[in-house]
Order: C-alpha cells, then structure tokens, then sequence
C-alpha cells in the first residue's frame, strides 16, 4: 500500500471510531447503566449486539459511551498539554540565556522521572473522576512538546523573516504567534498525535488497574478492568471489544503519527 | 546622511569590528565590500541596533543628527520603522514560509505607512508590473516563487515606502548572474527615486555595477575608501589591489 493510500485507511478507521463514540446516544441501544439481570452474560447475538456483562448492562452500548469517555479524556488532557507545553517551550526558547538553561535543567529532571510515577501521585492526593484524569494526563504529559517549542523557537527566531518582523516593531505576541509558533506546528502535530495515543493508554491502563475513571462512568478501560474475572467464566466478549477498540485506536493514531513525521521528513529533504 | 566615527563592535569581549569611521552620502548608492568574516555584517547590525546576544558596539553612528548608538530603544524602533528599510541575504528565508505573500507585502508596504488594503493592492500592484512581476504573485505562498522574484518582491516594498536609507546585506549573493543583473537594476531604480542605498557584498562585480561609492573592509578595519571609479583605477591598500587581482 501506498504511505498515501494508508494513512486514508487509518485516518477513516479513526474516524469511524470518532463518529461511532460521539454518536454514542444516537447510536447505544439501551442505557449504559441499565442493569436486566435476567440476561446477565449473554453472548453477542440477538437484542444484545455484542452481548452483556456481569449486571446485565448492553456491551455495545457501554463500548460507544466508554469510547467518548476515554477520547474525550485524551483528547482534553492533550490540549492541555499542548498549552502548557507551548508557553513552557516557547518562554524558554524565545528568551534564552538563563532563562532557558533553568528551565531546561527542570525539565530534564522532569523528564528523568518516569510519568506512570507523577500520575499516580497526583491520582492518590486527587481521587479524581474524569475531570480529575484529564488533568492528571494533561499536567505530566506536556514535557516532550515543550522540548519541541523550544528547539523549533531557537532555530526560528534567527531566521531573517523573525528579524525583518523585529525591525518593523512586530508586537511580540505576533512573532511569537504569527512567525516562530505557526511555523512550528508541523512537528508540534506530528508529536501532538503520539501523545494522544500516549493519552489512551494511560487512561486505559489507569482504570484497568482500578485508580483511573469511576465504576459508575464506563470507559474502555475500566471495562477491560471489570472484564478480567469474566475471562475466567468465558465470558470473552467483554474484554475482547473494547481490547480491539483499544488495540485499533492506539495504532491507527501511532500510524497516523509515523505516516505525517515521513511525509515532513520527505519534504524536509526534498 | 550617515556617519561613523571610532566604532567598534565587540563580541563577548573579542573584537569584531576596530575603530571604523566611514561617511554614507545622500542620494548616493555606496558598498561596503571585504571577504567573509570582515566585519561587514557585523557593522550593518551596530547601525540597525540589532546586534547578537553578546555583542556590544562603541562609538558613534550618526544619521539625521541621531546617534544611534545613543538613542533609546523607542527612538531606535521609530527610525527602524520610518526611515530603514532592509534586504536580507537569503529572499526565501526573509519571508515567512507559512503566510501569503499579499499579507506579508502589506505588512512590509502598506502597513508602514497606514495605507488600507485597497489602495495597497492598488499601487502594489503598479510597482509589480514596474518590476516585471505578475499580480498573482500576491495570492502565492514565498515557497512558490524563486529567489529573484522574492528579491523583487522585497524591492517593491522598499518603493512602495520609500525609506531614506536601504540597507541590503549581501542581496545578490543567493542569486544568478542573470538575476543578478535585473537586481541591480531594481536597485539602481529604487536610488533613483530617492533612497540612499548602502549594499554589503563581497562581489567586487556588483560593486562596479551598480555602486557610486565603495568602502573595503578587512579584519573588522576599514582599509580604503572613496568613489568606486577612483578605487578601482587606483587602489592604495595592498588588500584592494588584491581584490582587484582576484577579480580577473
């Protein structure tokens, strides 16, 4: 397949994904938290498309308000990262010296410190619902953008455009904006789409250990929590869906990544 | 229109630029030549007042009565914006690659001397036919054109403001002779409406094309200065000759 033709692919697959979980309430045949317990295990067929779990609760329903739940914290926590790590990034790069050689030397030492740590320290003093994760992923995940902004606002600011726009008494809110930030977002989005994966992952990986989102709110992750005793019983179909959702997500958003850093590498030494 | 006097130029406490004084006339177009590392740049920077973290520049600079070196930021700011105008080495990279060109002309042009948009594209245009250039250039991105149309692209502003003084540091060297010739013709079009033009090079070619007067720079000094039919008929520094011998 050409790079082309498959980042169609995986951007269509994320898409269908997307539209399936923020459709959820058009889409979910009955109420995420409705509980028959005359039906609890039915296997995927009829009146439950993919089955129930252990109170009875529809699977399929469940798996599109877990998958709104999950991407919406992702995709929060990484605009909040992305903001941090842009005024982090760009105060260091742009204002240099010492400014810079402190602020790198903090990050260093941030980053030195595995992120799994921070989140759950903050996790344990927060005991945070989805608001809560959302900041958790979004105040810990910030630091490789902000290495980003500024390598990308040290090569910039020198560029001749960047001097021209001093010269004329450019504010420096529009050179910040207009000239070094713009024409920093290529690599910015390429770093910002591995770190929604990242998102994913943490959040599932948090709520299958149990400390992430709350039971009563579904998400992928805490699905796959609750599905792990069920294995046990046979009862796969709660595990293995949002596992493959999970599964496809991460690597349709990895692939997209990888396919966007070629194309600029391409052009770069085009 | 511009004098220095005793100006040096240090950078982290090593000499860049020792003890030039030199003379810019009105009306005139005047080179500063000398190989790479002469210090050519590095004086331009001093009398723009956009010296590299680092440097720091002593003695004195006066245009219009202003030393330059002695006036505020805000003063600095004001004669940058009303009475320079710059061209750098590199066209392609004096644009931002991200934005149209309309917006960057205007911002250059029009935007200097509080014109609106339609009176920008108005005489713009005019000045891009003058200059050989179609108006669909304003609807492009600088990525899209090549080295000599952004370097006429940038000429045009520069007549669309019609600023007392050109500074242009190494305009040519990016482009082909070809090019090169057209440039300079730009050039000498844009000292003939008005502007005083100081052009840093180290082509002794452009020199001879285009320039009335010419100062030769070596080692951060200046070696020898006067009106380029003078200088090149009869150099005195042993670094002239040279470069007069490298020539053919």
């Amino acid at each position: 397949m050409k790079s082309r033709k498959k980042l169609v692919f995986w951007c269509s697959l994320l898409g269908l994904i997307l539209a399936m979980t923020m459709l959820s309430d058009l889409l979910a045949t009955q109420p995420v938290n409705e509980m028959d317990l005359d039906s609890v295990y039915s296997p995927p067929g009829e009146g439950h498309l993919l089955g129930t779990d252990h109170l009875g609760r529809d699977v399929f329903s469940r798996l599109l308000q877990g998958g709104k739940v999950t991407l919406a914290v992702a995709v929060l926590s990484v605009a909040l990262s992305f903001v941090i790590g842009v005024i982090y990034g760009g105060i260091s790069g742009y204002v240099g010296g010492w400014t810079d050689s402190v602020m790198m030397r903090i990050l260093e030492a941030l980053i030195s410190i595995p992120s799994l740590i921070f989140v759950l320290a903050f996790q344990a003093v927060m005991q945070g619902g989805m608001w809560g994760m959302t900041f958790i992923i979004g105040v810990t995940g910030w630091f490789t953008t902000a290495r980003i902004v500024r390598s990308e606002f040290i090569r910039l600011k020198d560029a001749d455009y960047v001097k021209m726009a001093k010269m004329f008494g450019t504010p420096v809110w529009r050179i910040l904006t207009g000239h070094l930030l713009r024409n920093s977002l290529p690599p910015l989005f390429v770093v910002t789409i591995f770190n929604l994966a990242g998102a994913v992952f943490i959040e599932v990986s948090l709520s299958f250990l149990g400390i992430g989102i709350p039971p009563s709110i579904p998400s992928w992750g805490n699905m796959l929590y609750n599905a792990q005793n069920d294995l046990l019983i046979g009862a796969w179909w709660i595990g293995v869906f949002p596992g493959l959702l999970i599964f496809l997500t991460i690597l349709s958003i990895n692939f997209i990544g990888e396919a966007l850093k070629n194309s600029g590498r391409r052009r770069f030494h085009a | 229109m511009l004098e220095a006097k005793g100006l040096s130029v240090k950078i982290n406490g090593i000499p860049v630029v020792t003890n030039s004084s030199f003379f810019i006339p009105e009306g005139k177009i005047t080179a500063m030549i000398g190989e790479s590392g002469s210090g050519k740049s590095m004086t331009v920077a001093a009398l723009l007042r956009m010296l590299p973290a680092g440097a720091l520049a002593s003695g004195e600079i006066r245009f219009m009565g202003t030393d330059l070196l002695k006036a505020t930021n805000e003063e600095m700011a004001v004669l940058r914006k009303k009475e320079f105008f710059t061209i750098f080495q590199d066209a392609l990279n004096s644009f931002n690659p991200s934005v149209k060109m309309d917006r960057q002309l205007y911002a250059f042009s029009a935007g200097r001397v509080g014109d609106d948009q339609e009176s920008f594209r108005k005489k713009m245009k005019a000045i891009l036919g003058k200059l050989s250039l179609s108006a669909e250039i304003l609807n492009q991105y600088p990525f899209e054109l090549s080295g000599g149309m952004l370097q006429r692209c940038m000429i045009a502003c520069a007549l669309y403001v019609k600023r007392a003084l050109l500074i242009a540091d190494e305009p040519t060297s990016a482009l082909d002779k070809v090019v090169q010739k057209e440039f300079l013709k730009w050039l000498r079009l844009l000292n003939e409406s008005g502007t005083t033009v100081l052009i840093i090079t180290h082509d002794l070619d452009v020199v001879a094309d285009v320039a009335d007067e010419m100062i030769v720079m070596r080692k951060g000094e200046i070696v020898e200065t006067g009106a380029v039919a003078d200088v090149l008929a009869r150099p005195t520094h042993e670094y002239t000759k040279r470069l007069l011998d490298s020539r053919f």
